[in-house]
């Protein structure tokens, strides 16, 4: 074979202003890069980005004729795109432009920032090594594909169902896969939202209501995604369907095999823990589907072979104790992920007694209380004994901002901590006291400031401090809590008949295996990680795969809502083309040689 | 001279990739100046990653083309360079 013929490589420095040139020897650089095998061209500029550098550089490319860059500057994940445009409007194969980072060791600020000397030396050999991966770069022959129109939506939150319903306008054809019996996530246990105190089902109850008839949607609840395959415009998803032991199609909702069942259970999932449910139920009242659904772990049939009552009794034989799980196999153009969150347990912070002192519960539980659609319709009683509280102290940042359990601020906690206390003092309970121990109260948001103010003006006490300890009287159940409070100096002890954990949003379990599913990273939080945390926020490390909502980080429903908006419409841009380019081999991946073991 | 450089993508906690690290230690003793491995923690770089469509790791790019992912056999592996370096020669 022939030897390829020899390469002219021009390498361009940026200066970043004084970002790269004020801690390192540019001169220095252009020097030794000038050494380096069939580079013919080296150069740098004040502002490689800027409408000046890229004009130079083009004009460099012409006048030089190099079929080949490399742009020292800085990181590929924010510039490669904007010099492999640039390159290519001079003649140069996309391919053929490599941008590498050296401004991550000399600008101020940078965590990875060291000295000059050491900078220069390291700079050196990424140069050295950037240039011979051009220089003996093969052209990745590219295939074009044709997009299906259609995507597929992992999780039936709000998030989840506004990127669908985005995408269903658009006419795509749209998969929404939900793990639970029904659509609705989070917010729909939530019973009132801040900063409007709004009624959470009934806001969202458009949402559900609409993906539940859009001509464009498939739900699949009780669901979860098996394998993923593919590529951006076609990936191939297995689905499960997990049997309900109900017909869907014959379940008209009716309640009678509900009401029937003998068998009682804790409700940890849409009662956190608050209330019960039957071994056969509807999860609530608006309900996406409305059909019921039958927990085989703790029904009498599948345990003990015995009962079938919930079979008597239903007027449309609906039920069907041999449904099996059905896998669902789909290809889909692009993939958006709002899988949400999960509150943090907070049995760990064994100081607060949680798990072991009934009367200590949490937020997402109290919500569950103060909801008249409730497991307590709406009574806010102690779980120890049925009986009124009449004060309760609320802790935040229970599991956040805490370097033992999760270092992050849990954003939310400080509002809905806010929109219970006003709640309860408003509606529920008048003549109780609510103590609120915060280390900082962060309202930021539209609105959120004077949600602040009016708590505080009905009558909710703020001490600034969290408390270290909370103790039971062993028989009356009451709390009693020691808190520095320093505004007046003093060790303050709280008698309480309730606390409330305001805990920590995490990663909703299964986050990580969907990760390795899907190919998407994590972040060091274990929420997905963007491409870019400002200027790529929905965009994964695989292309046509998109996060939104708090399974990115955690955040409130408006955010949540922005960011479901703008992942729905970064797979709009991409299947709107048809047809894209993708290298070959990723098209025809069985060409690549699997390993042996 | 042929020469061939591969981009050794890798991660850390990755349980094939010490395997492919080890081999194309081996290789590089052989050699010499003819082959250079680059390292890529894809959870670094993940720019790179994606501009090879890498969603598992272990992968091996030799000059620009993705040719295994997975842990190959030595066997294979070797003979992709190989034949990478007669294509030059």
């Amino acid at each position: 074979m022939l030897p390829d013929k020899k390469k002219r490589i021009g390498v361009f420095f940026c200066h970043c202003g004084k970002n790269i040139a004020g801690g390192l020897n540019i001169e220095a650089l252009i020097e030794s890069s000038k050494q380096i095998q069939e580079v013919s061209y080296v150069v740098d500029n004040k502002f490689s980005c800027s409408e000046d550098g890229q004009v130079d550089i083009q004009k460099a490319i012409q006048e030089q004729k190099l079929d080949r860059i490399v742009v020292v500057a800085c990181s590929p994940s924010l510039h490669l795109m904007t010099f492999q445009r640039c390159g290519e409007k001079a003649g140069i194969e996309p391919q053929f432009v490599d941008l590498i980072d050296i401004r991550k060791w000399t600008m101020h600020g940078s965590p990875q920032k060291i000295a000059p000397e050491k900078a220069l030396e390291k700079s050196k050999k990424l140069i050295e090594l950037a240039v011979k991966r051009m220089r003996l770069k093969r052209l990745i022959p590219m295939a074009e594909i044709k997009t299906e129109q259609s995507a597929l939506v992992i999780g039936g939150g709000v998030a989840g169902l506004e990127a669908g319903l985005d995408l269903a306008d658009k006419g795509y054809k749209v998969h929404i896969v939900e793990r639970l019996p029904t659509i609705g996530g989070k917010m729909a246990l939530l019973y009132k939202v801040f900063p409007t105190n709004d009624c959470a089902p009934c806001i969202l109850a458009p949402k559900t209501a609409y993906a539940n008839i859009h001509p464009n949607i498939t739900l699949l609840t009780n669901s979860e995604v098996k394998s993923m395959g593919g590529y951006i415009g076609s990936f191939h998803v297995k689905i499960v369907q997990n049997p309900r032991y109900i017909e869907a199609d014959k379940c008209t909702g009716c309640g009678e095999c509900v009401e029937k069942c003998p068998v009682k259970v804790k409700d940890d999932v849409f009662s956190a823990g608050m209330g019960q449910r039957k071994a056969v139920y509807i999860p609530y009242d608006q309900a996406i589907p409305k059909k019921a659904v039958i927990d085989a772990q703790n029904c009498l049939y599948f345990r003990k072979g015995v009962c079938r009552l919930c079979e008597k009794q239903c007027p449309t034989n609906a039920i069907n104790f041999g449904q099996k799980p059905k896998t669902v196999e789909i290809k889909v153009g692009a993939i958006i992920v709002a899988t949400g969150f999960d509150e943090y347990n907070p049995t760990e912070k064994s100081e607060y007694g949680y798990g072991r002192y009934n009367n200590v519960i949490t937020q997402f539980q109290l919500a569950r209380l103060l909801d008249i659609d409730g497991p307590t319709k709406g009574q806010l009683l102690r779980p120890s004994d049925g009986k009124e509280p009449k004060r309760i102290v609320m802790i935040q940042c229970v599991g956040s901002r805490d370097v033992s359990t999760n270092p992050y601020c849990s954003n939310i906690c400080c509002m809905y901590a806010l929109k219970h206390a006003q709640i309860i003092k408003e509606m529920v309970l008048p003549e109780a006291e609510i103590y609120i121990c915060f280390i900082d109260m962060r309202t930021v948001g539209k609105g959120f400031e004077e949600y602040y103010s009016r708590t505080r003006e009905i009558g909710i006490n703020f001490i600034r401090a969290r408390p270290s300890e909370v103790i039971q009287d062993t028989e009356t159940k009451d709390l009693s809590l020691k808190v520095e409070d320093p505004e007046i100096g003093r060790l303050l002890k709280l008698e309480a008949g309730l606390v409330v954990l305001s805990c920590a949003t995490i990663p909703s379990s299964g986050t990580e295996q969907l990760s390795k599913t899907l190919g998407i990273k994590l972040d060091k939080d274990g929420f997905f990680k963007e491409m870019h945390p400002k200027l790529r926020p929905v965009e994964t490390n695989v292309r046509g795969i998109y996060i939104c909502g708090s399974d990115q980080g955690p955040k409130d429903i408006p955010n949540a809502i922005v960011q479901a908006k703008a992942a729905a419409s970064c797979a709009d841009t991409e299947l709107r083309k048809n047809k894209i380019k993708l290298p070959q081999f990723i098209v025809n991946a069985s060409k690549l040689k699997k390993g042996g073991r | 001279m042929g020469e061939v450089y591969v981009e050794e993508f890798m991660s850390p906690g990755c349980v094939g990739c010490p395997a492919v690290r080890e081999m194309l230690e081996e290789f590089s003793k052989e050699l010499g100046d003819k082959l250079t491995v680059e390292e890529v923690d894809i959870t670094v770089d993940t720019t790179r990653a994606s501009q090879y469509a890498v969603m598992s790791v272990p992968a091996i790019a030799i000059n620009g083309i993705l040719k295994f992912v997975n842990v190959p056999k030595k066997e294979e592996l070797k003979n992709a360079i190989l034949e990478e370096l007669e294509r030059q020669e």
